[in-house]
């Protein structure tokens, strides 16, 4: 029975959206107001199919109806609540159709925020996301069907994947990253709209910059938490492996950074506008890209789901979607051209060029390397492989070419400036960089990949925290008194600025932390007896015993061992393995125990009677990366938020007083 | 129209369409072993239990093949009653167990409460394993009369894909 | 009884050695410190056959274990990075080095970021000669209102700040 609405609602969805597709289209082609409410009505009945089909099967999921062949699949009533809800995205039917409810909810939001507004564009806009909801509507009613029935359905079913059970992160790590992937869909639209207009008007930029920026923010914290999770839970001190599916996830967020960059000198010169709705196409097919490495069983991934038949029906949607992005931008990209000039080189807008050439070659090596073993096997037919040690040795460069560039850009003025200026702007910047150059080096860093890094990031740090304040200081410099009223000047007319330097102080510290933690890091294996104790990086290790504990889905070892510094007990660390029913090895949790100068970690590598071999590693500043990035995100809200609507008209004059203006 | 996006386009969803297109269906877990059409790497390991130290090279003019296995594997519980079978029906096929990282007991164990029909000999660090490049047990290696590898099975065997594999052996 | 005893003297236990596969050490033995760095280094670089992608000094599981005990071995006996890149390569393929041999076809993997790099160069440089020497087209910088926008609420926006 169930089961059978839920058939029904995604049927219907399948329709709504073709024909709202259909009918955005033509209405955006004869620019029939009567259209645009026609397809706004369909996108609001899409997203209300796609919720009500969700919320069935969370019925389904949480009423334990195993005739239902995703909760046969998934659900056990062994499983405390929280589990069962969250299984909806656990495995692949049900994650396809969180996708379509995400989708559902941005198209909706979208068309209703915009509901008055850039009437000319959103027809088109519509009718793209429309189309994405067609053919997600399609592979769930399809290759992907949650809701078919099963005749004689068991008593219990396995449970989901042990390793969502195991860490809370497990659960907010994939509706953020969906939250990311699926709204670049959004600015996508956007995109295809001004490419099927054949122009991207100034007004239009606003809603594109801040459709671009939202799932941004969401794809970096997702990227963040996939990291934290591996580093929580694998169990090998590390947080980043450049796995396919790890990579997959960055590349939209590369391409959707230099979009972000590219677009503000779009605002303020009236250049590159083809550029950026070509990273704007590129971040979305990405996404898709992305999609197909997870579930296509094509790549070999901790992240991936298990092999499925839906490789080909998304493989043949990519390529429609590339083609069609292809011919679009071909026959449009001419009309929406240059109408404005660059007065030099060497200025802000001349480093946004350079930004957008290093993360664009970053994209493509972090592509090509992920990608490199499918065309070898696919022209020789011999196995290879490519891992961190060539991503290490690739990105490493470029990364900190763009830590140079994050200091060097919001340092040089907008536009032509003299040699003097220049120089001004340049120099002070460095005596920070020097500074944190030297405590690195007189707190042991020899690497020098790392000594680069804490000297471009002083520097970087010295220059984003000036423009920071720069509008505030030259407040007081006309003689404004310092007190709320200021603050509030600051935090709200120039938020998308402020905002934007809050997410570059956020990378800064990314760069350092991540440059520090894996250079410095040490580690020991060491297998110790009931009682014995090993000292390492300054702690001594002793191990008390262990305890087998069970809960109802999963049975634990856990160790236990005393940690003390110089005699005094600091606290004590219980690194565990849990054996779940349904999986045959064992996963392990480490222990972490985290101060601000790093982390020290404790892993099980096996336990024998009164044996428990152990792997510990002390990594410096490793607990900043996290906190840095969710900065970094912060700073993506703050930028979002709209200023009011009369100041926004305001802000660009008086951006164009103190020649200065928005990061990102 | 832009003549240079349309052409790079192109060249890039060909690309993009090819290689993915050529990725689909193969299993990602596959390892293809380089040592195919190659002399197999020899070993002299002792048997649990008889004590008694098995020489491949000793095993030469009859086709063998080499099982490497382990009691902490969940697949080789599966595997072991068809390997068992087929040693018995095939007298003219030398089968030889490979186990890593176990102990005696728990092979011995095993091998009394599942039957045994062949030798099974316990590798030192896996050295054995990792001269013969194995990926995970079970993983079945299989050599010619002559002391050549010319074929190698992931995962466990049924007598069909044991007789296949086999049939490359005695060729 | 003697027959046999004298069978097992003969018959010593003998795995796989690497001087099969690769000859006789070209380096100098390594110990202490110096031989778990280089064990460290060298385990980044060889892939665990039976995780995802993960190199062996990274792995928690047995078989990387036992790669990881082997690549010690060898480097305690004074064989070369080298060699013992090339033993793991003749047992697993190419599928083990997870730094790519810069060969045959392989050099793509390594030159073409940099040949993109330096088109993107090429091309960033022109594009910004380009636009320098633009003819100065309609002001940017207060780009705005220079525009033709038939958007109802910008025409809004800019009557009331007119009204101002």
């Amino acid at each position: 029975m169930t089961a059978a609405l839920g058939r029904f609602l995604i049927l219907a969805s399948v329709l709504v959206s073709t024909t709202g597709a259909i009918i955005a289209y033509a209405a955006g082609a004869k620019r029939s107001p009567e259209g645009l409410r026609w397809s706004q009505r369909f996108a609001y009945a899409f997203a209300a199919l796609m919720l009500a089909a969700t919320g069935v099967m969370e019925y389904a999921l949480i009423t334990h109806d195993f005739s239902v062949e995703y909760v046969a699949h998934v659900g056990s009533t062994q499983v405390p609540l929280w589990v069962t809800i969250v299984s909806l995205w656990s495995s692949l039917e049900g994650s396809i159709l969180f996708w379509g409810f995400i989708l559902g909810i941005y198209i909706a939001a979208t068309t209703w925020i915009n509901r008055n507004d850039h009437q000319e564009y959103m027809p088109f806009a519509i009718g793209t996301w429309l189309s994405c909801g067609a053919f997600f509507s399609f592979l769930i009613a399809g290759p992907a069907n949650p809701f078919l029935t099963i005749a004689n359905p068991q008593l219990d079913g396995p449970g989901p994947n042990p390793l969502l059970q195991n860490h809370l992160l497990m659960i907010i790590h994939p509706p953020m990253l969906y939250l990311g992937y699926v709204g670049m869909t959004i600015p996508f639209g956007f995109a295809i709209a001004a490419l099927l207009r054949g122009r991207l008007g100034q007004s239009f930029l606003r809603p594109l910059r801040a459709s671009l920026l939202l799932p941004w923010v969401f794809l970096t914290i997702a990227i963040m938490l996939g990291g934290w999770w591996a580093y929580e839970v694998l169990g090998w001190g590390g947080y980043w492996a450049w796995d396919p599916v790890e990579n997959a996830s960055l590349l939209p967020w590369l391409t959707a950074t230099a979009a972000l960059h590219s677009a503000i000198v779009m605002e303020r010169r009236g250049v590159l506008k083809g550029w950026t709705v070509t990273l704007i196409q590129a971040s979305f097919l990405l996404t898709i890209l992305g999609t197909f490495m997870t579930r296509s069983g094509v790549f070999n991934s901790v992240h991936s789901f298990t092999q499925s038949a839906i490789g080909p029906t998304i493989l043949i949607f990519l390529a429609a979607v590339l083609l069609f992005s292809v011919a679009l931008l071909a026959l449009r990209i001419d009309s929406l051209e240059a109408e404005g000039k660059l007065d030099s080189a060497v200025s802000r807008e001349g480093m946004f060029l350079v930004n957008n050439l290093f993360f664009v070659v970053l994209t493509f090596t972090v592509l090509i390397g992920t990608c490199f073993p499918l065309i070898v096997e696919a022209i020789k037919g011999k196995q290879m492989s490519v891992g961190r040690p060539y991503f290490d040795a690739m990105v490493v460069p470029i990364g900190t070419a763009l830590l140079f560039l994050l200091g060097v850009g919001p340092a040089l003025p907008w536009g032509k400036a003299s040699r003097k200026e220049i120089q001004n702007a340049l120099l002070p910047p460095l005596i920070t960089g020097a500074i944190v150059l030297i405590v690195g080096y007189a707190m042991g860093v020899r690497n020098g990949w790392t000594l680069l890094t804490l000297l471009f990031g002083g520097y970087a740090a010295h220059v984003t925290f000036a423009q920071m304040w720069l509008p505030l200081r030259q407040r007081l410099k006309r003689g404004d008194s310092f007190g709320p009223a200021l603050l509030d000047a600051q935090l709200r007319r120039g938020r998308r600025r402020f905002g934007g330097y809050i997410v570059h102080a956020g990378a800064v510290l990314v760069f350092v932390a991540i440059a520090v933690s894996s250079t410095m890091r040490t580690q020991q294996e060491a297998s110790l007896t009931r009682g014995q104790s090993t000292t390492f990086a300054g702690y001594t290790v002793t191990y008390i015993g262990s305890e087998e504990r069970a809960e109802p889905h999963r049975k634990s070892t856990i160790a236990r061992f005393n940690i003390t510094k110089d005699g005094k007990a600091v606290t004590t660390m219980e690194p565990r393995m849990n054996q779940y029913a349904a999986m045959r090895e064992p996963v392990g949790t480490p222990a972490v125990y985290s101060t601000i100068a790093g982390d020290y970690y404790i892993s099980i590598m096996n336990m024998q009677g009164d044996q428990a071999g152990v792997l510990i590693i002390n990594m410096p500043m490793v607990g900043w990366i996290w906190f840095s990035v969710l900065m970094m995100g912060a700073g993506g809200l703050i930028a979002l938020i709209p200023a009011r609507r009369r100041t926004y008209v305001v802000v660009p004059e008086t951006a164009v007083a103190t020649g200065d203006g928005a990061v990102a | 129209m832009n003549r240079t996006v349309l052409i790079i386009g192109v060249i890039i969803v060909a690309l993009v369409v090819f290689v993915l297109f050529a990725g689909l269906g193969k299993d990602p877990q596959h390892i293809d072993s380089p040592l195919i059409g190659k002399p197999a790497p020899s070993f002299a390991l002792k048997a649990v239990g008889t004590g008694e130290t098995v020489d491949l090279a000793t095993l030469r003019g009859k086709p063998v093949i080499v099982n490497f296995w382990a009691t902490w594997c969940g697949p080789c519980y599966e595997e072991h009653p068809t390997l068992v079978a087929n040693a018995r029906n095939l007298p003219n096929v030398q089968f030889v167990g490979v186990v890593f990282n176990d102990t005696d007991d728990k092979i011995l164990r095993f091998l009394s409460e599942r039957g045994s029909a062949y030798p099974n000999l316990l590798d030192t660090n896996g050295k054995t394993a990792i001269a013969y490049g194995v990926g995970g047990v079970p993983e079945t290696y299989f050599i010619n009369p002559a002391g050549v590898v010319v074929a190698k099975f992931e995962g466990p065997l049924s007598t069909e894909l044991l007789q296949e594999n086999l049939a490359k052996a005695l060729r | 009884m003697i027959a046999t005893l004298l069978l097992l003297v003969l018959m010593q236990v003998k795995v796989p050695d690497a001087e099969q596969f690769v000859g006789p050490p070209q380096g100098t033995p390594l110990a202490g410190p110096q031989l778990e760095r280089r064990t460290m280094e060298i385990s980044s670089e060889l892939r665990c056959p039976v995780c995802q992608g993960l190199a062996i000094g990274d792995s928690p599981s047995l078989m990387a274990a036992n790669m990881k005990a082997q690549v010690r071995e060898m480097l305690s006996r004074g064989y070369t990075e080298q060699q013992i890149l090339s033993f793991f390569e003749k047992s697993y393929g190419q599928f083990v080095l997870l730094k790519p041999k810069f060969q045959g076809v392989n050099t793509l993997v390594w030159i073409l970021p940099v040949l993109a790099m330096a088109l993107g160069f090429v091309l960033v440089v022109s594009k910004a000669k380009k636009l320098e020497t633009a003819p100065a087209a309609h002001a940017a910088t207060a780009a705005p209102a220079a525009e033709a926008d038939d958007d109802p609420y910008l025409a809004r926006v800019r009557e009331m700040v007119e009204k101002q």
